[in-house]
């Protein structure tokens, strides 16, 4: 029709791509403004860390459709990794990440591979199971510390020891620099050939295999990539507090956060992790500082209710909020000022629908 | 009806005076509390820091009948009757937590110095902050040795560590085998396994080396935690020990002593850490079984007929907060007077001077509720003067039974019906 | 070994093993009906302790009274519970599913805490504590009485899933539930029965377990994972797979926990969980 604004591929792909130029600009300043308030700085940090660990989490839970309850464990084998390595033969904790990603992801293939086989329920109480096996051969395998755990050594403050003491905000960039990329990442595996794979399998995977596809082989590399991020998460952890022990790496508190972020924020999408931690976090944060003292777990009482309405009302994610109709409409208009196509513009709009949960 | 303008002048002017005149022109010194007042330990956390509450009160405001250093000053009087204000922060058991609440309480509260932890994983995290930052980190219930054993100097720890504590188990065998008359030989250590219990563990294993009368015959750690004991506790019967080392909380405590029961295992002694046999819990679940069980213990009220100023302490604990006082509140509240003393002597807020003056403290037996010589830390900021006290519940009662000298009831070895 | 020795710890093991066989059994049944792994079970546990410890403590009731009533009151708690929550999530992604149930997991515990506090409890001098001598040895009574009582309640069990209408109606249910529906069997009661059948299941076990242990807001987690595993070596859906499974669990956990090592003595658990789903992906029993 005539009066009608045809979309305009390069235009949108600008608009598209300044808003996130000035989404990332205001993270980098954000620092600036938090100077002196050690309590929120660290808070944006931890925000940073568990939408990596989310996102990390979301590669198999969500787009493979594999849900783990048990991914803690791969953020403890980081963590210890990595600290082994840096204090028996001094190795930098950059490569220790590395170290820690690669020893993560041989697990995961290697649970993967006994036990991809297992369907629906079977397989996650496997991965509850295999976690608690590492939890209890940590705690009490002296190597590694067992129950005392590990101090890492204080060393001087820069990147090359990745330490930082008086002032944070070396580990804010580092964990902003890991969410940054561990999202593009998922931007580009959702839209990758690999990335249909995956959701062919999710969906239908006997049909996938009549398609000619291993599934085995797929799961297994999200299966890697999920568990090598949620890796170097760990050794970022080890590096942040400079102490790990089993109840601070490997618990199933832990584990249980991390498959909770993503699915109480979308899982499947690409911004679901990062919503659902800017939620839960500072959710968690606040209620503990503000009923701190009463010892009577108010902030506990109101996680869980709020767990079990979002499963109720929004079982799709906070990010579904957006497929809503009446919300929908407001963000078309809001789009349409930036110009940005309704149709295909913000890409949040679009999943929920794309991606039955 | 209309005030009066003079009248209403005079009704602003007194409410000022009031408000403004009665004030210290003394900022308040501001002390940081980390401690779990959430999750599975709160009860604990929130009765320990409710004895700091107690120590920060009996020196802010006029007490009467309290026999300690700084009791009743209304303030510091070395900083001009500056009151202290506890800034309390909740770590849930997260080194991590520890970790950011410290920094926050240093960087955004402005305390002058931080009690802690309970945790000694917390502890350790938390203190590390503390000592980059330049400001004294006192514990008065972080157990854990290697805390004392990192060469820091910002660290200072009022109770006596694992070590010290392990070390009085053998020193009261020993007296007791003596004193008995009784052969004892054969130990075995049963505990948990986290950090505290095999802190404990660790310790007996070391300086059981000591002792050539001594000989391990069985270590059995368990999963905190667990349901049912049988194999731990049919392990134990087999090795056939005259005396069982226990590192266990309130929960597992009534447990192995209900199977011990069951299964009518009996040795000379069962001797604790911590204050689980001999609390409460244990002695409403177990009933007349609870008796003979020893507990080491840091503090009893049981003092109180060689100390009176234990009781006085102890009665306006029970009388704020509704419970009886026991080792850890006992000892933050002792750790917190300390510091206050530190601060004190200090004569200002500035870190350094205060350090110094933790570096210099010598309080003596009479300046503190606990059985200890007193309070002097030696080079690692360890307590040296520290003291342990064995407590033994006979008739249902908790009564102290060592140091032989300081008892109040006489211990009754071997338990009876042992081999 | 000797004779002493070695049924001491069978006692033992069978008496903690048909526990965990009857909390499995009421998760089992749950999932069989429905496909809602319930991660709250815990929880009941929690509740039916609770409840049990309460009734001690104000009226001096022994938990062998208490335990009828624990069992229809846990009934009615898990019909509460389908109803309110459950009910809702039906039919979403089993991620939504797994989520309720973990929330009201999250919501029970902080609430104990909240109402009752964070301290243990234990009732003391009931009826079916201390110890029996059988022929010459001694065995503890709590054990023998969960063995008793939850094998006399997987009877009662077995007995109304195979032999009475409504229990015919919850098989239908399950198999195939569309098919049930239209034969006219009105599935969302038969699921709330479920559900309260396996919440009474646990009530039982609640009551059993106050016998010999200490009820606090946690108690729950510790044996529900125990539960999850024993329900998943079973084989989910199955009644006999999750008793056969929680028997071997009690072997194992006791054995395993005398010979090697009191720490680890779940590894071996785990392990033979893993090995068994690796064989037979649906369990010892599980339904197709």
């Amino acid at each position: 029709m005539a009066g009608q604004v045809r979309p305009r591929p390069h235009g949108r792909r600008i608009a598209g791509v300044v808003s996130i130029v000035i989404l990332l600009a205001a993270l980098i300043l954000l620092p600036q403004l938090l100077q002196g308030r050690p309590f929120e700085l660290r808070l944006v940090t931890i925000i940073c860390l568990y939408s990596v660990l989310g996102q990390g989490w979301n590669i198999l839970g969500g787009f493979a459709g594999q849900t783990s309850i048990g991914h803690g464990m791969f953020f403890g084998l980081g963590a210890y990794t990595s600290t082994l390595l840096l204090i028996m033969f001094g190795v930098s904790p950059w490569i220790g990440m590395i170290a820690g990603a690669a020893v993560a992801a041989l697990f995961g293939i290697f649970i993967g591979f006994s036990c991809f086989r297992l369907r629906g329920h079977y397989f996650v109480i496997a991965t509850l199971v295999v976690a608690e096996i590492v939890y209890q051969v940590a705690a009490s395998w002296d190597f590694v510390g067992a129950a005392s755990g590990i101090s890492l050594p204080v060393k001087e403050a820069g990147l090359a020891n990745f330490q930082f003491h008086r002032d944070k905000t070396g580990y804010y960039f580092i964990a902003l620099a890991m969410l940054v990329a561990v999202t593009v990442l998922a931007a580009w595996l959702r839209h990758s050939r690999l990335g249909y794979i995956l959701r062919a399998i999710r969906d239908d995977e006997d049909a996938a295999r009549s398609l000619g596809f291993s599934p085995l082989s797929y799961k297994l590399i999200a299966m890697a990539m999920s568990a090598a991020i949620v890796g170097v998460g760990g050794v970022f952890y080890a590096q942040y507090v400079l102490y790990i022990d089993p109840p601070s790496v490997l618990a199933l508190q832990l584990s249980v956060i991390i498959a909770l972020i993503p699915i109480f924020g979308g899982v499947g999408t690409v911004s679901g992790p990062i919503i659902g931690t800017a939620v839960i976090i500072p959710i968690s944060e606040y209620s503990r500082v503000l009923f701190s003292g009463s010892g009577r777990n108010v902030d506990l009482l109101i996680y869980g209710f709020l767990i079990m309405a979002i499963a109720v009302y929004l079982p799709n994610g906070v990010v579904s909020i957006l497929a809503r109709p009446s919300v929908r409409t407001m963000v078309q208009r809001v789009g349409r000022r930036f110009g940005l196509d309704p149709k295909t513009g913000e890409e949040n709009s679009k999943q929920p629908a794309e991606t039955p949960a | 009806m209309r005030l009066h303008p003079s009248l209403a002048g005079l009704v602003v002017a007194a409410v000022a005076l009031y408000t403004v005149g009665g004030a210290n022109a003394q900022d308040a010194v501001k002390v940081g509390a980390l401690y779990p007042l959430s999750g599975q330990v709160a009860k604990s956390g929130e009765d320990t820091v409710n004895a700091i509450k107690l120590a920060v009160d009996l020196i802010n405001n006029p007490t009467d009948g309290v026999d300690l250093p700084l009791a009743g000053a209304e303030g510091l009087p070395n900083l001009g009757g500056a009151q202290i204000e506890l800034v309390v922060a909740d770590h849930q058991g997260s080194p991590e937590i520890g970790q950011a609440e410290a920094q926050r309480l240093i960087e955004q509260e402005n305390v002058v110095a931080l009690i802690g932890a309970f945790h000694s994983s917390v502890a350790a995290t938390s203190s590390q902050v503390a000592e980059r930052m330049g400001v004294p980190f006192i514990s008065g219930e972080s157990e854990a040795t290697n805390l004392t054993e990192r060469g820091f100097k910002w660290f200072f720890r009022t109770t006596p560590n694992s070590d010290t504590q392990t070390q009085d188990f053998y020193t009261f065998l020993k007296e007791i085998a003596a004193k008995e008359n009784v052969n004892i030989q054969r130990i075995a250590v049963v505990h948990e396994n986290t950090l505290w219990g095999e802190s404990f563990a660790k310790a007996v294993n070391k300086y059981i080396e000591d002792y050539q009368e001594f000989e391990l015959v069985a270590d059995i750690t368990y999963q905190q935690g667990t349901a049912d004991v049988t194999s731990e506790v049919q392990r134990l019967i087999a090795a056939e020990p005259d005396v069982v080392l226990h590192a266990s909380y309130d929960a597992e405590a009534i447990l192995f002593a209900k199977t011990y029961k069951q299964y009518g295992f009996n040795p000379q002694g069962v001797l604790a850490i911590g204050a689980a046999f001999g609390s409460n819990a244990f002695r409403d679940a177990l009933g007349p079984d609870a008796n003979y069980f020893l507990v080491r213990d840091h503090w009893s009220r049981d003092l109180s007929t060689t100390k009176p100023v234990v009781a006085q302490v102890a009665e306006l604990y029970k009388e704020r907060y509704g419970k009886e006082m026991d080792g850890t509140p006992a000892r933050a509240f002792t750790a917190m007077m300390t510091l206050a003393d530190a601060i004190n002597r200090a004569g200002s807020t500035d870190p350094d001077k205060i350090r110094a003056a933790l570096v210099d403290t010598n309080l003596g037996e009479a300046d503190t509720i606990m059985p200890w010589e007193g309070i002097r830390f030696d080079a690692t900021g360890q307590n040296e003067l520290t003291r342990g006290i064995f407590i033994q519940t006979l008739e249902g009662t908790p009564k102290v039974v060592w140091p032989f000298g300081l008892e109040s009831a006489e211990l009754v070895w071997p338990r009876p019906g042992a081999e | 070994m000797s004779e002493t020795l070695l049924i001491q710890l069978l006692v033992s093991a069978l008496g903690m093993g048909f526990i965990f066989a009857l909390i499995a059994i009421g998760l089992t049944l749950i999932y069989g009906v429905m496909d809602v792994i319930n991660f709250a079970h815990g929880e009941f546990i929690m509740i039916a302790m609770y409840a049990t410890y309460i009734a001690f403590a104000t009226w001096g009731l022994d938990p062998l009274v208490t335990l009828p009533v624990a069992a229809v009151l846990m009934f009615a708690f898990g019909v509460a519970v389908y109803y309110l929550l459950i009910r809702h999530v039906l039919g979403g992604a089993m991620h939504a599913q797994i989520f309720a149930t973990f929330g009201l997991m999250v919501f029970l515990q902080a609430g104990a805490q909240f109402f009752l506090g964070a301290d243990y409890y234990a009732v003391s001098g009931s009826l079916l504590s201390g110890v029996v001598r059988i022929g010459g040895v001694t065995v503890p009574l709590p054990h023998v009485a969960a063995i008793v009582g939850a094998s006399l309640t997987t009877a009662v069990l077995y007995w109304f899933v195979f032999r009475t209408g409504p229990g015919r109606s919850l098989r239908a249910a399950s198999q195939d539930r569309q098919a049930a529906l239209t034969v006219g069997i009105n599935v969302d009661r038969v699921f709330a029965l479920a559900w309260g059948i396996g919440a009474a299941c646990v009530g039982v076990a609640g009551s059993l377990l106050s016998n010999f242990y200490y009820v606090y807001p946690r108690v729950g987690a510790l044996f529900v994972l125990v539960a999850y595993v024993t329900v998943a070596l079973g084989g989910f859906g199955s009644i006999h797979g999750a008793l056969l499974a929680g028997v071997l669990i009690g072997l194992l956990q006791v054995f395993a926990g005398f010979f090697i090592s009191s720490e680890l003595k779940f590894v071996p658990v785990f392990l033979v969980y893993l090995l068994v789903v690796l064989l037979w992906p649906r369990g010892l029993a599980g339904k197709a």
